[in-house]
């Protein structure tokens, strides 16, 4: 009798936590410029996201319990542009006095930047919102010699991505083989964005429903390959932008 | 007793109307200039045929607003989030100013003259009596919980670290799915629930029940605006005690009572909607500048 007592009990209060507004689901990518505060300072007025020039920032929804209408990025739907925009010529160039999130944020949960030509030269440490971690085994340039978008798209190419590891040795390389330098990288997502190594792309090849660009069709076969000989459990794209430590 | 050809006098609720369909379109129009109308996709930045984004110095709804470089931030908003945050930002500070002197001085307009929940909440009236006709309605009498409620959400805030009003404050919540549905073409489930379940809370019980005996924010507003100079008095010669303004009241406040010596009127409750003075057929109710 006791013990069942105890055991419901043990149910209210386990039900109880669960009610508690502080269950999350796993850690997002915050706007550039937010700060550790940043939690405690977001009023959820949702002008980051309003403000965002390329609508890269999402609102998280109830699963998020306490963080409910917080502002995140998802760089496999939107990365980060920067507030730049790229030219024909391939160069980044502002769009903006300030990057526009921490611009429009009110309670300077997100911390104004300045955003001139100098931006993505220096690189300011609270501009930082994560890392990208690059996965050889399922990398098409890596395994493949053949893609490098990553490379060819990064906003820092040759600062946060150079296309080649400094202080290796590969023998018979012709093509670019993409190394991340934390020191530099931002976690924008750029790289995250287009590469191609994406489920989607992989199923393609025997769904013909899927319909894909040019540029995504190009890699759909070898992507397949190397999704299929990786196995079940790998995390993708190859290259993944992950909070920093 | 009829009221003087001469002296007509204008109504107020017109004036309202056009002030809270003013701020309900700004909810509408600031999304939709600031919003991009094309879609993205890899290939498009690989190609670099990126068009350029729209910028534009204007965004928010009624909970922080931001044009320019200038801000307007809800009272409430903004003791939300020093409670949350535990520090002071001085923009955030400067942004509260015009809003705190408005509501000091005229009282707790906010909710009678811009709340766009409010609004919708006062056309929902209809569906109140239709209900009432149809015998769906219970009249359900709740007590004025506002101040208590609001009291502690606020301590929530504070013990938290989490701004508990400014997430479910429902004129926040209003332009937030607006906002969210021309940026990312999508509402949250959330949102669109509790403000639905706002209106059906309303139909069935007494009108406007959210906004006299729940609203946290609007029980935060009426008390920033307890000692407002702005006020709604009462010419003791010209009432004819037809009882209309008592019928119209809608948060049932009985303004007859100022032909009292003592008035038992509940002050800090009053919004000044004006719908009194309107209703009066003699003019006997007007607004005053007088401290009480």
């Amino acid at each position: 009798m006791i013990a069942r007592r105890e055991f419901l009990k043990g149910i209210v209060y386990v039900g109880a936590i669960g009610l508690l507004p502080l269950n999350f689901h796993g850690p997002v990518l915050r706007p550039p410029g937010s700060g550790r505060d940043f939690l405690a300072r977001c009023i959820r007025c949702g002008q980051c996201i309003e403000a965002c020039p390329y609508d890269s920032i999402r609102a998280l929804d109830i699963t998020a319990g306490a963080f409910i209408h917080t502002p995140y990025i998802d760089p496999l739907r939107t990365p980060c542009y920067l507030c730049q925009q790229r030219g024909p010529d391939g160069k980044d160039r502002p769009i903006s006095r300030y990057l526009r999130c921490g611009e429009a944020c009110p309670t300077g949960a997100i911390k104004r930047i300045r955003n001139t030509k100098d931006v993505l030269a220096e690189v300011p440490e609270e501009l930082k919102i994560g890392v990208s971690v690059l996965n050889r085994k399922i990398c098409l340039a890596w395994q493949y010699d053949s893609c490098g978008e990553c490379y060819y798209n990064c906003p820092l190419r040759d600062k946060a991505l150079r296309d080649f590891p400094p202080n290796e040795v590969i023998v018979g390389a012709t093509g670019i083989r993409p190394w991340v330098d934390p020191e530099h990288c931002i976690g924008c997502g750029m790289c995250n964005y287009v590469c191609p190594v994406k489920e989607y792309i992989a199923r393609s090849v025997m769904d013909r429903s899927i319909k894909l660009t040019f540029f995504e069709e190009r890699y759909a076969a070898m992507v397949r390959n190397l999704i299929g000989s990786a196995g079940p459990g790998v995390r993708l794209p190859a290259i993944r932008v992950v909070l920093r430590p | 007793m009829k009221r003087d050809p001469g002296m007509k006098m204008r109504r107020v609720i017109y004036l309202r109307r056009l002030s809270q369909l003013f701020v309900i379109a700004l909810l509408i129009v600031v999304p939709a200039v600031t919003m991009n109308s094309f879609e993205w996709s890899p290939s498009r930045i690989v190609l670099g045929h990126l068009p350029p984004p729209t910028i534009r110095n204007i965004s928010g709804d009624t909970w922080v607003f931001t044009i320019g470089g200038f801000r307007f931030v809800h009272p409430i908003a903004f003791m939300d989030g020093i409670l949350s945050a535990r520090v002071i930002y001085i923009p955030y500070l400067l942004g509260l100013i015009i809003p705190l002197f408005i509501t000091i001085v005229l009282g707790r307009v906010f909710c009678s003259w811009l709340c766009p929940v409010g609004f919708i909440l006062e056309l929902n009236q209809r569906t109140n009596t239709l209900l009432k006709r149809m015998g769906l309605n219970h009249e359900l009498r709740l007590p004025d919980i506002r101040y208590p409620l609001l009291s502690v959400m606020l301590l929530l805030s504070f013990i938290l670290s989490t701004p508990v009003v400014s997430v479910i404050d429902p004129p926040h919540m209003l332009g937030r799915e607006l906002m969210y549905l021309f940026t990312h073409h999508s509402v949250s489930l959330t949102g669109v629930s509790i403000l639905s379940g706002i209106i059906l809370f309303e139909g069935l019980s007494t009108s406007r029940a959210w906004c006299s005996s729940l609203c946290p924010s609007g029980g935060g507003l009426s008390i920033l605006g307890a000692k407002r100079v702005l006020r709604i008095g009462m010419e003791r010669q010209l009432c004819t005690r037809c009882g209309r303004c008592d019928e119209r009241c809608p948060y049932n406040l009985e303004p007859m009572r100022l032909l009292e010596d003592e008035p038992g009127f509940d002050w800090i409750k009053c919004d000044n909607c004006g719908l009194c003075r309107d209703v009066c057929p003699t003019g006997a109710i007007k607004y005053m500048f007088r401290r009480r």
